[in-house]
């Protein structure tokens, strides 16, 4: 078996961690705690993507081997986990004057309350995308590499996100604030920035990007009430190995942890005797060693 | 305390009264069929053993279906009699936990004084009993759904469900037979997966071309998926649970991976069938621990439970059921009613030598005074056939997926 199957695998699953690390990078940035609802936040629009797809249907065609119906799901969940995380924040994270250990402390009693609030309607059971199954792309399998139409769609909509995203940010006046209130906040507001407002749209961005994250998480694997929860600890490892606060480092670390993560049989190949049971073990290995060689991750900025 | 004395008190005089009731509608149901006089007079020996059960607790589930096993098996034997005896059983809760469970075998051991405990239902929970309670006592236990490995240990504590151990035996047969050379065993990082993996590789005589732990709730199983595929396996075997077993099987579909799939009976499950693309898993075959579901005895079994409770009976009250009828029956061929007398006739009478019996009336009758030799009983669950760790021999189903749907290729043992 040729590595490109491994790579593709890896593109594939980095993917789903890269649109859900730069949301949390984004929110961490600008409202300045580490959000651990983030996960079950994608679960949200997981589920969202869900019940929107069972209300619209099909909708008659395919595109990328998914129906119409799903795409229109997908911005449904996307904006419902903004919606969701923006009441979020109106309800709890702002009126709360704690300090950011508090807010952490605080955002992982939500991520429970999501959760329950998922069980409690759904169940537990795992569930999947009404979609057609797929066999991967024929031409492709010669090369070595086994990938369904739906997983590159999974990826081109990644990418797609992250340079729009990217754009927002530097093309945008909302971008240029956001950045400006991510550098320093007081100084934002004292130039005119209204930094309530981009905080909203900071919320409305990150949680939008990690909902479209969780419904793709949900095609690739499957949709259940822990789904988001059990992506969290591999989306904070890259966000931390890209330099938390950074929206590019996040990008980086999600790849490289992805990548990482389904490179493992590499190892065994190569004769190296650990398992894939370890790749959460030495993705986190690995993000420990750049730490030390580089303290603020590898696009953070020195002074974080 | 008190309080707790009361309870117990009001328990036993409701079993009383059930024992009672019982009697009186097996009097005039014998009475109308044959010799009214002589079935039950009121100077007849009451028998009294103990049974821990998990009437409350994470195996309430089990404890339902176990009841009704029980309540079934006495039936049977109180319709008949033992020497003209009845058969009582004391129920106490385990509350499906070590400590309580052990309370309860206690209060059994001293307080009731019974010879015979059923108990229990959590492996844990039996083996608390056994050290605690019953090893250094003369006490006969009998746990009736204990599965784990962990048991085996004990070769005076008997049970009436199979261990892991001969149903991955039985896999490992299955796959053998259907011309596979080589396997690819992907098992769930935990106890579980690590005694089903142990008990498989130990059972498999063919080449292992791959074998690796996966750990639960993962995002991803690609990984394991694409080195499955690599070790160019003929079979690919699942000891793990659904969630994982689907998930895996999706992503062979969807990377179009050939292999025959094999599982144990808790990689077979509907949300499997449901998780994964129709079609994908034709022809994968699993085994689960099963009463003996193609037996007369059983389907009579299996009848009498839906009339009175309205729902099939699970494997699990069919275990509840032969316990009930594996102490009678060694009740009746002992000397005595003591702990040592039953333990001497426990395992005799449901092993060879000697007429095989598939009920309890039919025991009766095959006996005609005879000692524990004369009757070999095979129950609802299987043969029983305890071996010398107290460990049955198991009746195992075999499953084939076809047309989406789990098929059964009928019953075997290891």
């Amino acid at each position: 078996m040729s590595i490109l199957e491994y790579l593709a695998n890896g593109l594939v699953f980095s993917s789903i961690i890269v649109l859900s690390g730069v949301g949390l990078s984004l929110i961490y940035s600008i409202a300045s705690f580490a959000n651990f609802a983030h996960g079950d936040t994608m679960t949200v629009g997981a589920y969202g993507a869900l019940v929107s797809f069972g209300a619209v249907g099909s909708m008659g065609g395919l595109l990328f081997g998914l129906p119409y119906g799903f795409y229109v799901a997908l911005a449904a969940g996307a904006l419902l986990a903004a919606l969701v995380a923006v009441i979020t924040q109106r309800l709890v994270y702002e009126p709360l004057e704690i300090g950011s250990i508090g807010l952490l402390i605080t955002s992982i009693g939500i991520a429970f309350v999501y959760r329950a609030l998922i069980q409690l309607g759904f169940g537990t059971d795992g569930r999947r995308y009404a979609v057609p199954a797929m066999r991967p792309v024929e031409w492709l399998v010669p090369v070595g590499i086994r990938i369904t139409v739906q997983e590159i769609a999974i990826v081109a909509f990644a990418a797609v996100f992250v340079v729009a995203l990217h754009l927002v940010l530097t093309r945008t006046l909302l971008g240029q604030m956001m950045r400006a209130m991510a550098d320093d906040a007081s100084l934002a507001r004292v130039s005119g920035v209204r930094t309530s407002r981009i905080k909203l749209w900071t919320w409305v961005l990150g949680a939008g990007l990690a909902g479209a994250g969780g419904v793709f998480l949900g095609l690739y694997n499957q949709i259940e009430p822990r789904m988001g929860f059990n992506i969290l600890l591999v989306v904070f490892a890259a966000v931390i190995l890209g330099g938390i606060g950074s929206v590019y480092g996040a990008m980086l670390g999600g790849f490289l942890i992805g990548m990482v993560d389904q490179l493992m049989p590499v190892l065994g190949d190569i004769g190296i005797p650990i398992g894939t049971e370890y790749s959460y073990a030495v993705a986190f290995l690995i993000m420990v060693g750049v730490l030390l060689a580089r303290p603020s991750g590898i696009a953070g900025t020195t002074e974080r | 305390m008190t309080g707790d004395t009361n309870g117990t008190l009001g328990r036993r005089e409701v079993l009383k009264g059930a024992g009672a009731t019982g009697l009186v509608l097996t009097a005039g149901c014998v009475g109308s069929d044959e010799e009214p006089a002589e079935t039950s007079t009121p100077e007849s020996t009451v028998y009294e053993i103990g049974m821990v059960n998990s009437l409350t607790g994470s195996l309430a589930d089990f404890g339902t279906y176990n009841k009704r096993g029980m309540e079934l098996a006495l039936e049977s034997i109180n319709e008949v009699g033992i020497d003209g005896g009845t058969l009582e059983i004391i129920v106490e809760d385990s509350e499906s936990l070590p400590d309580a469970g052990v309370s309860a075998a206690q209060k059994l051991a001293t307080q009731d004084q019974v010879p015979f405990v059923i108990g229990a239902v959590g492996s844990g929970v039996s083996t608390s009993i056994y050290e605690s309670v019953i090893e250094g006592s003369d006490i006969v236990q009998l746990s009736q759904n204990s599965t784990s490995a962990s048991l085996t240990d004990y070769p005076g504590l008997l049970r009436m469900s199979p261990p892991g151990g001969p149903q991955v035996q039985v896999l490992s047969d299955v796959i053998a037979e259907d011309g596979n050379g080589s396997v690819a065993v992907a098992w769930v990082n935990n106890d579980f997966g690590q005694s089903q993996r142990d008990g498989f590789l130990e059972a498999w005589g063919g080449e292992v071309a791959y074998e690796s732990p996966h750990d639960q709730e993962q995002s991803s199983y690609s990984s394991v998926v694409a080195e499955m595929a690599n070790s160019g396996a003929d079979a690919w075997v699942f000891l793990t649970y659904q969630e994982q077993t689907a998930l895996m099987l999706s992503d062979a579909f969807s990377n179009a991976y050939e292999a025959a799939f094999y599982g144990s009976d808790s990689a077979k499950g509907p949300s499997v069938l449901e998780n994964t693309p129709s079609g994908s898993i034709e022809g994968m075959k699993t085994v689960e621990p099963s009463a003996a579901v193609d037996q007369a005895n059983y389907q009579s079994f299996a009848s009498r439970f839906e009339e009175a409770y309205g729902t099939a009976p699970t494997s699990w009250s069919s275990f509840a059921y032969d316990c009930v009828i594996t102490a009678a029956l060694s009740i009746l061929t002992a000397e005595e009613f003591t702990g040592s007398a039953l333990g001497g006739t426990v395992r005799g009478v449901t092993a060879s030598p000697g007429t095989t019996v598939t009920t309890y009336a039919e025991a009766v009758e095959a006996l005609d005074g005879g000692g524990p030799d004369a009757i070999d009983y095979d129950g609802v669950s299987g043969p029983i056939d305890f071996d010398e760790n107290g460990d049955p021999v198991g009746a195992f189903q075999v499953f084939e997926v076809s047309d989406d749907e789990y098929t059964s290729l009928g019953t075997r043992s290891a």
